[in-house]
């Protein structure tokens, strides 16, 4: 062993607490594997909160549809950045979708992942703004003229029929869009609960607890963004449409709670060898994150805010500031879930008889500066494409042949 | 049926794509990268091509027969030669200008020789920094018949575990031989001719018997205590202290 490594694994000693194997001193997976199911959770909620108003017709959502498309495409551009880094040679990624391994679970994910990025959200952006990147092409000056009409590909056609065509491409992708969505986060979930040794992880309900605070956090985060939107261009809030949207954000935190109550009532009765340690785990390493972070503020405290909100007959104003405190605990919730599942399920000894703890680092690759920034990047990346797309159907009067 | 407009200029984005993907598959992955059975698949070729470094002991013994005659009866006959000497297919081919390296220090012998626990009982092992200090191995050891010439600390010499736990025991100024009778072909082939242990109760009763002349050991009635085991089933006689 080199002096540097040696000087290494003294300074790993010395965190160690309890028993455990000589292979458990180091957490493999960091913050950003932490962040990578955070990230896609956000894309297939927000993707399915664009699909209520396309396959089912609730009118009401009709306002924060292309936000939420676009958020959803924004977030699914960023989200495999955190495990191709934290892989290492980012710039080999394309080579496992060109050689593919067909028996590898997470080779397979590449085209799951390619197929809901091209195949269903960026044909579904394009068909929603071929219009509006027309009308742009002919209205914006120069420079911008040339990318809109690149982005249009060239395409001219917005008589009635070309547009009914796309509106009824938008459904069918969307249609086969939904279960993409289910499918991208529920592999995420599918990979973790398949770790057969490790029990905090091996559970056939993790991808379906995946799925859904997925849900969760995507329809919170497209609520959060309206409203931040709306106040920045100083519009009012459509009430009918925010109301009706955290009625969903509130089921779907419902079925989350008792999907994940399950899950731990489950284990506490089934009681394998395996729950002493996990017991241990959560009073000791994960209590403010699981208990306090996760289930009171995360999940108790917001269904509590959203209960008043829609039960105590509130001024808008007032349920505005309910809901807007909801969705941004339930971020605060759900990252902590994620944060829960990730870093917990390392953090026990696979010998069940001692715990180790996880130190971020703050630089570096796998450091939380590296975090925060993938997690500001897709907000960056909405940004321009908000700066670039509208977020609603241009008007009508510019609709003029060139 | 007319394809819609939109639909067409897809289908060229589409086949763009495809395109490009298809020429990065075929064009710059390189091929032996695209078979997942082994990473690469032309690893067993690249490794084949690497230039031969060893001989191989057969080789060696075509010239050195009498150094190969003794190791082949000496503890080291499953040792390669170029294990200790290092690559040799130089020397083989060129034996007057290559010659190949023979450990003389005392550093390469305890990688084997150096006492570890995870290490079979029996094999030989010592600790580098008492053992014969400033002394090279083989000034003492012939290595192609490493037979001890004589065990000056007897039996820690190998049983150095052994012997460090007794050395804080109550039994540390007993000698080894004062329990185990041991054959003197114990030294040179310790597997065949294994010492004895004590068979007999009567034996331990000659110093913690009742009737024992010897005043500090602890006294047992050796009528009744623990009988009919024999007292090392139950006491562990390198630590008899320990329970």
């Amino acid at each position: 062993m080199t002096p540097e490594a040696t000087a290494h694994l003294s300074e790993l000693l010395a965190q160690v607490t309890g028993f455990i194997y000589p292979n458990e001193i180091e957490i493999h997976w960091s913050i950003l594997i932490v962040v990578y199911p955070y990230i896609t959770g956000l894309v297939a909620g927000a993707f399915i909160l664009a699909s209520l108003e396309n396959v089912f017709n609730v009118e009401e959502v009709r306002p924060t549809y292309r936000l939420a498309l676009l958020t959803a495409f924004s977030f699914m551009m960023v989200a495999p950045l955190p495990l191709l880094l934290h892989l290492g040679h980012p710039e080999r990624f394309y080579e496992i979708l060109l050689a593919p391994n067909l028996t590898s679970a997470m080779a397979m994910f590449g085209f799951v992942y390619g197929w809901y990025l091209v195949g269903v959200l960026l044909l579904e952006v394009w068909f929603e703004y071929r219009r509006d990147l027309i009308l742009l092409s002919r209205r914006a000056p120069v420079p911008m003229r040339w990318f809109y009409r690149a982005a249009s590909l060239f395409s001219t056609d917005i008589s009635a029929a070309a547009l009914a065509f796309d509106q009824k491409a938008i459904r069918i992708i969307t249609i086969v869009g939904i279960p993409s969505a289910f499918l991208l986060h529920g592999y995420v979930g599918f990979i973790f609960g398949s770790v057969k040794a490790n029990p905090w992880w091996s559970s056939v309900l993790i991808p379906i607890v995946f799925l859904m605070s997925a849900i969760v956090s995507g329809i919170a985060l497209v609520i959060f963004l309206y409203m931040i939107l709306a106040a920045l261009r100083k519009e009012q809030v459509d009430m009918k449409c925010l109301d009706t949207i955290t009625s969903y954000l509130f089921y779907a935190v419902i079925v989350d709670f008792t999907l994940e109550a399950l899950d731990f009532t489950h284990r506490l009765y089934e009681s394998e060898e395996s729950v002493r340690i996990l017991g241990s785990l959560i009073r000791q390493k994960l209590f403010l994150s699981l208990i306090v972070l996760q289930i009171l503020l995360g999940m108790l405290v917001p269904l509590g805010l959203l209960i008043v909100a829609k039960w105590q007959k509130l001024s808008e104003d007032g349920r505005k500031l309910l809901y807007f405190t909801a969705v941004i605990l339930i971020q605060v919730g759900i990252f902590s879930t994620r944060w829960n599942i990730v870093i917990g399920g390392q953090l026990f000894s696979k010998s069940f008889r001692g715990l180790m703890e996880y130190k971020m680092a703050i630089m570096g690759l796998e450091g939380f500066l590296t975090a925060l920034l993938l997690l500001v990047l897709p907000f960056v990346v909405l940004a321009v494409l908000i700066k670039l797309l509208p977020t609603k159907p241009l008007m009508d009067e510019a609709h003029t042949p060139a | 049926m007319k394809i819609p407009e939109q639909v067409k200029r897809l289908l060229v984005v589409n086949a763009v794509l495809v395109g490009t993907a298809l020429a990065i598959r075929f064009y710059v992955i390189p091929k032996d990268l695209v078979s997942t059975e082994v990473h690469r698949s032309t690893t067993v070729e690249r490794e084949l091509a690497k230039p031969v470094k060893f001989a191989g002991s057969e080789t060696c013994v075509v010239c050195h027969e009498d150094e190969g005659t003794t190791k082949g009866k000496s503890f080291h006959r499953s040792l390669s030669c170029e294990g200790c000497h290092g690559p040799a297919s130089g020397h083989a081919a060129d034996p007057g200008a290559i010659k190949p390296p023979a450990p003389r220090d005392r550093k390469f012998c305890p990688v084997c020789h150096a006492y570890d626990a995870s290490r079979p009982t029996g094999f030989p092992q010592i600790n580098p920094t008492a053992h014969n200090p400033l002394k090279a191995c083989i000034e003492c050891h012939n290595p192609h018949d490493p037979s001890p010439p004589e065990t000056p600390r007897a039996c820690s010499a190998c049983h150095a575990q052994i012997e460090r736990t007794k050395a804080v025991s109550s039994h540390a100024l007993l000698d080894c031989t004062t329990c185990h009778v041991t054959p003197e072909l114990h030294k040179t082939s310790p597997r065949t001719a294994l010492p004895s242990k004590p068979q007999s109760r009567e034996f331990c009763a000659t110093c913690h018997g009742n009737d024992s002349k010897q005043k500090d050991p602890p006294k047992v009635d050796i009528t009744t205590h623990g009988t009919p085991y024999l007292c090392w089933q139950c006491h562990y006689p390198h630590l008899p202290e320990g329970r």
